[in-house]
């Protein structure tokens, strides 16, 4: 293990072999596509469907009435229908599917939908839907209010431990709405089986849940239904939700008997979003005389769009996470997410844990420098210790954060090199914990959360069947490396068979930064039951071959239940997980004073991982965190502008490209949690958390100037360095 | 993926069929790098594109006794790989290697700059996000949601090349049916962005023709990003032995032109004569307050005559 080797999976998606929904083509194959809201919140009066149906090529089509049954990814938020019924919430929002021969005779028929809107009064802002009279987004629901949820909770007492404190920071920040942007736009392709069974392949990150899904809104045995999951070409939480893609393509395929396809175009990724929480935050921050921290008080508003996707849950991530990395007995949180006329968000790689880090880690900072304490050193001295628990019941397990804040403090020469580099380049530095795997599911019951069953075929090759979805993030293939590693073989002799509901054993998706974590204990257990079966001190194949013939086929079967941990508090469903990566960061930014424009020149990354299981997998993760940081921090925002997506293109949401990505010195620290697979701990989404405060507070060390709303765009980092020169004349 | 409309395609191998084609209504494809996306977006739909990629006289760069002829077809790598491009005329080089990306470079003609869209916030859409809106004076609507109270388009000039090829006095040379005729660069361009090119329907660029050098020119493009993104801001400086000139683009359906005696006093007029709109994603206040910046750079980057 532990070796830098190529992805099981690598060859064929460089190639181009990797098959992907959108190439799977089937006989009487049709494609369907959709008519969507201009409105951000009107009522629908009457849909017109005579000219599309007219045009030659047009085999069917699909309105909201037809299948009024909603949906949602989690039980508390269940608030979505695969088409809009009644009336429409958001700009974009599909209102009916036309399906056709081809993509161009479907596209040009959509046009010919006439659908007659009464607008409503529109939510746009936070304020306007947390405002007295604001019009009701849901107004189905049991309060009539458009605040989805609101959590509070406090431990200790922040009042007096703040009143004690040496130095209070008390600021306000923003956070930016943000897009996933996956290569690969959402897509599936349904069809019914001669037998009457359901098939979607789906382009998702949770085969599972959007099985049960669509078995509840079709009203199917979930046994007459299979989700198989083909090549990824990645979700970063984008692909969590059940879509209107797989819903109204199983619907379609039942209806018209014939198999079809969705699949998005980009600008339609941008309406299907599900991305980052806008938020505004406000903290209170205290640092001791000693440097200790004192106490943190915190509150966040986040803009959720018109759907609840799971909304739920931000709410709580905003604010659990804030017992972490640093030893602090005394928090309080008030959060709430609200529905607005825009695209639903939801869950992107840190979900909802990474706007509070902004708030801390530049509090913080701030806190230190009043203290004239180095804010490595702070960070440092605030580290949770192994085995800690947090004032809110997380149960720490093992922490590297200490030799995480060491290691980039020495690569990046912090001690040499900070204030010395000349005007506007600085230093800055962050840090951050994050969960591997929600410790509760999305539905609770006492059944395991991944599984896997591993046969060892008599021709040598080893089958790991798992539930897993692989969406690029290479799942996959450390999946095979732990099933080699325990069974003591080649990882090329084994295969991975995953992201099919009906050939794997359940696994509930990849969410959360649980799969190497969940499954990886699943694939233990089943490679250690196969291996139990077979002879001692017998060479491979004749081992499976004896085994064989002395009780069949060689199988085994494993799976894995978290441990009940962290359950403290009770209304504490979320944020308990069985173990926690820790993370710190050091960024290097030049700035152009006069233009405003940021350039993030490196960045070292110091990721306590466990143990690295790949560390070319681990070392891309770390990449690919800080590459999106670099774009939440400067370039990227889902804007829009009255309920229209400001920027629904390639073109214009930018993400960075190879020149505004710096530098990325990714370093894996290594401290063997017990509760991980061969000590393993996550990587995929726990270090971007510290990216946008790190840039940020390198932005301090460069221009004397603290930004406090991200991203940090030439204009603002222009007028803040204008104010600065002012206020210093 | 976003369709194309369904169009019919000549690839005529003479300028005399590409003429005829024209002069009967077909839109003219050249890289097809911005004409495409824009059929995806609906905001043109021809019934007939001719393309000119099969004329192989619009594709050659001919150095005349002191200048150069330009070929419309010429793509971008051709023009910024040229070796009298380089030597003569560096800041169109590296205009050429500012647009897009270098895969566009090598698709990109010359002459689709000259020609090219003037582009807008609200008009470089896709037409459901624009029937979202409500379409605007440019296409398909009543109002602009840049100045709703005008009349007129403020739709911006965007190709990198232009303010260089300006400096440099470039000539474009156009051919139809009815007859060729020569129109200097800066005459090419009106004031209203649905209306900005003086280019007929039934007209082509066959080629630009860049006069001996008079002055040294420097290219600047402010973006965000530095691949793939538009201009935010586009500026040219030349010093001549009659001063200073710089021409500034991206902030409107025309390049504008100042000239004086003084790198400060070109900034100022400058600054004073350039009011951007909100045609961009970039806030306007920024980018007025580059003008005077960005002016002052490239001064400072001219070699000393
Ligand atoms: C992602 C992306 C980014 C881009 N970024 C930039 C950028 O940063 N800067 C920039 O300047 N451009 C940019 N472009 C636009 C485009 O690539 C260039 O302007 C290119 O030079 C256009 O040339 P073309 O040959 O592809 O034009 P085409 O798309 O073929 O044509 C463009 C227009 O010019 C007309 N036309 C073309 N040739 C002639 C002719 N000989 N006679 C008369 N009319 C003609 C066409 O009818 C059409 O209206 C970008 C495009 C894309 C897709
Ligand atoms: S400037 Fe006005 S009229 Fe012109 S494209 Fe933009 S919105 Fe439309």
């Amino acid at each position: 293990m532990n070796d830098d080797q190529p992805r099981i999976d690598g060859l064929a998606r460089i190639t181009g072999r990797a098959v992907y929904v959108d190439d799977l083509v089937r006989p009487r194959m049709v494609v369907a596509k959709f008519v969507r809201s201009p409105h951000p919140h009107a009522t629908i009066v009457s849909i017109d469907l005579t000219a599309a149906l007219a045009v030659p090529g047009v085999v069917g089509s699909m309105v909201g009435d037809e299948l009024p049954v909603k949906f949602g990814p989690i039980p508390v938020g269940r608030d979505e229908t695969a088409l809009a019924v009644g009336k429409v919430r958001y700009v974009g929002e599909p209102v009916v599917a036309i399906a056709a021969v081809d993509e161009e005779t479907a596209h040009r028929a959509c046009r010919l939908v006439n659908i007659v809107y009464e607008p409503l009064p529109a939510v746009l802002t936070l304020d306007d839907a947390l405002a007295e009279d604001a019009p009701l987004i849901h107004a189905e629901k049991r309060k009539a209010t458009n605040v989805l949820r609101r959590v509070h909770q406090s431990h200790g007492d922040v009042d007096k431990a703040l009143a004690g404190a040496a130095v209070v920071i008390e600021r306000a920040f923003s956070y930016p709405g943000s897009t996933h942007v996956p290569l690969e736009p959402h897509a599936a392709l349904a069809e019914v089986e001669p037998d009457g069974r359901l098939v979607v392949y789906a382009s998702t990150q949770n085969p599972h849940y959007l099985h049960k899904d669509l078995a509840v809104v079709l009203g199917l045995p979930e046994h007459r239904v299979r989700v198989v999951k083909p090549a990824v070409g990645a979700g970063y939480g984008g692909k969590c939700d059940p879509t209107s893609v797989e819903i109204c393509s199983a619907f379609l395929a039942r209806k018209l008997g014939r198999p079809v396809k969705i699949a998005l175009e980009r600008e339609e990724v941008f309406y299907q979003h599900r991305g980052r929480h806008p938020a505004v935050m406000w903290i209170r921050l205290g640092l001791n005389a000693d440097g200790s921290l004192a106490g943190i008080d915190f509150k966040a508003k986040a803009a959720g769009g018109a759907y609840a996707s799971y909304g739920v849950v931000t709410a709580y991530y905003l604010g659990v996470f804030l017992t972490l990395p640093y030893r602090v007995d005394h928090v309080r949180f008030e959060t709430l997410r609200a529905y607005t006329n825009e695209p639903p968000c939801g869950p992107k790689r840190g979900h909802g844990a990474i706007q509070p880090r902004l708030a801390v880690e530049c509090a913080l900072d701030e806190a230190a420098a009043a203290l004239g304490l180095d804010p490595a050193a702070v960070r440092r001295q605030n580290a949770v210790p192994d085995g800690h628990v947090t004032a809110n019941g997380l149960v720490v397990g093992t922490c590297g954060l200490v030799r995480c804040l060491d290691a980039v403090v020495l690569a990046s020469g912090w001690n040499e090199r900070r204030g010395k580099l000349g005007p506007n380049r600085g230093l800055g530095i962050a840090a951050s914990s994050y969960m591997c795997g929600a410790l509760h599911p999305v539905y609770d019951d006492a059944m395991p959360q991944s599984a896997a069953v591993v046969k060892l075929d008599r021709s040598g090759e080893v089958v790991l069947f798992v539930g897993t979805s692989d969406v690029g993030q290479g799942s996959s293939d450390v999946l095979a490396r732990i099933c080699a590693e325990r069974l003591g073989v080649d990882v090329g002799l084994v295969r991975v068979v995953e992201g099919d509901t009906s050939l794997c054993p359940v696994d509930l998706g990849s969410y959360s930064s649980r799969v190497t974590f969940f499954a990886g204990n699943a694939v233990i257990a089943a490679a250690d039951a196969a291996k139990k079966r077979l002879p001692e001190g017998v060479p491979w194949l004749a081992a499976i071959q004896q085994a064989e013939e002395s009780g069949g086929t060689v199988v085994g079967v494993g799976s894995y239940s978290p441990p009940k941990v962290g359950s403290r508090f009770k209304r504490q469903s979320v944020g308990p997980s069985p173990a926690y990566s820790f993370t710190a960061q050091v960024a290097e930014v030049e700035v152009d004073p006069e233009t405003g424009i940021t350039r993030v020149v490196k960045v070292w990354c110091a990721h306590d991982v466990g143990h690295a299981l790949n560390r070319g997998s681990c070392e891309g993760q770390i990449e690919g965190c800080v590459y999106m940081g670099v774009g939440e921090a400067l370039y990227e925002e889902q804007a829009y502008r009255a309920g229209v997506v400001k920027a629904p293109s390639l073109l214009e949401y930018r993400v960075p490209t190879v020149h505004e990505t710096p530098e990325i010195v990714p370093i894996l620290i290594e401290t063997f949690e017990p509760a991980g697979p061969l000590g393993a701990k996550e990587v995929g989404e726990g270090p971007q958390l510290p990216t946008v405060p790190a840039i940020a507070n390198a932005l301090y060390d460069a221009i004397g100037v603290r930004l406090y709303d991200a991203p940090f765009t030439p204009d603002r980092v222009r007028k803040a360095v204008l104010a600065a020169s002012k206020g210093a004349r | 993926m976003l369709p194309l409309p369904r169009f019919q395609l000549s690839r005529p191998t003479s300028l005399a069929d590409a003429l005829i084609a024209v002069a009967d209504g077909a839109v003219v494809i050249a890289g097809g790098t911005d004409l495409l996306p824009s059929m995806k977006h609906r905001l043109f739909e021809p019934a007939r594109v001719v393309s000119l990629a099969g004329i192989a006289s619009l594709r050659t760069i001919v150095p005349q006794e002191r200048g150069l002829v330009l070929g419309s077809g010429c793509t971008l790598r051709d023009v910024a790989r040229d070796q009298t491009v380089l030597r003569l005329f560096p800041a169109l080089a590296a205009a050429c290697r500012t647009v897009a990306t270098p895969t566009i470079q090598a698709m990109g003609t010359i002459g689709g700059q000259v020609a090219l869209d003037t582009r807008c916030v609200y008009y470089n859409q896709p037409a459901g996000w624009r029937q979202s809106v409500g379409g605007c004076l440019k296409k398909d609507g009543a109002v602009c949601h840049v100045a709703p109270k005008g009349t007129g388009c403020y739709a911006a000039h965007a190709a990198d090349t232009v303010p260089a090829l300006w400096l440099y006095d470039a000539v474009i040379q156009l051919a139809s049916t009815a007859g060729d005729r020569e129109v200097p660069l800066r005459d090419l361009y009106g004031d209203d962005g649905r209306t900005w090119l003086g280019v007929r329907p039934d007209e082509l660029i066959t080629s630009i023709a860049l006069p001996a050098p008079a002055s040294s020119v420097v290219h600047r493009k402010v973006r965000t990003r530095a691949a793939i993104d538009y201009a935010a801001l586009l500026v040219a400086v030349s010093r001549s032995d009659q001063g200073l000139r710089a021409v500034v683009s991206a902030v409107g359906p025309r390049p504008i032109e100042v000239a004086a005696a003084t790198p400060e006093a070109l900034a100022e007029a400058a600054h004073e004569a350039v009011r951007p709109l909100g045609t961009h994603l970039h806030p306007v206040p920024w980018r007025r307050a580059l003008v005077r910046i960005e002016v002052l750079r490239a001064v400072n980057g001219l070699i000393s005559p």
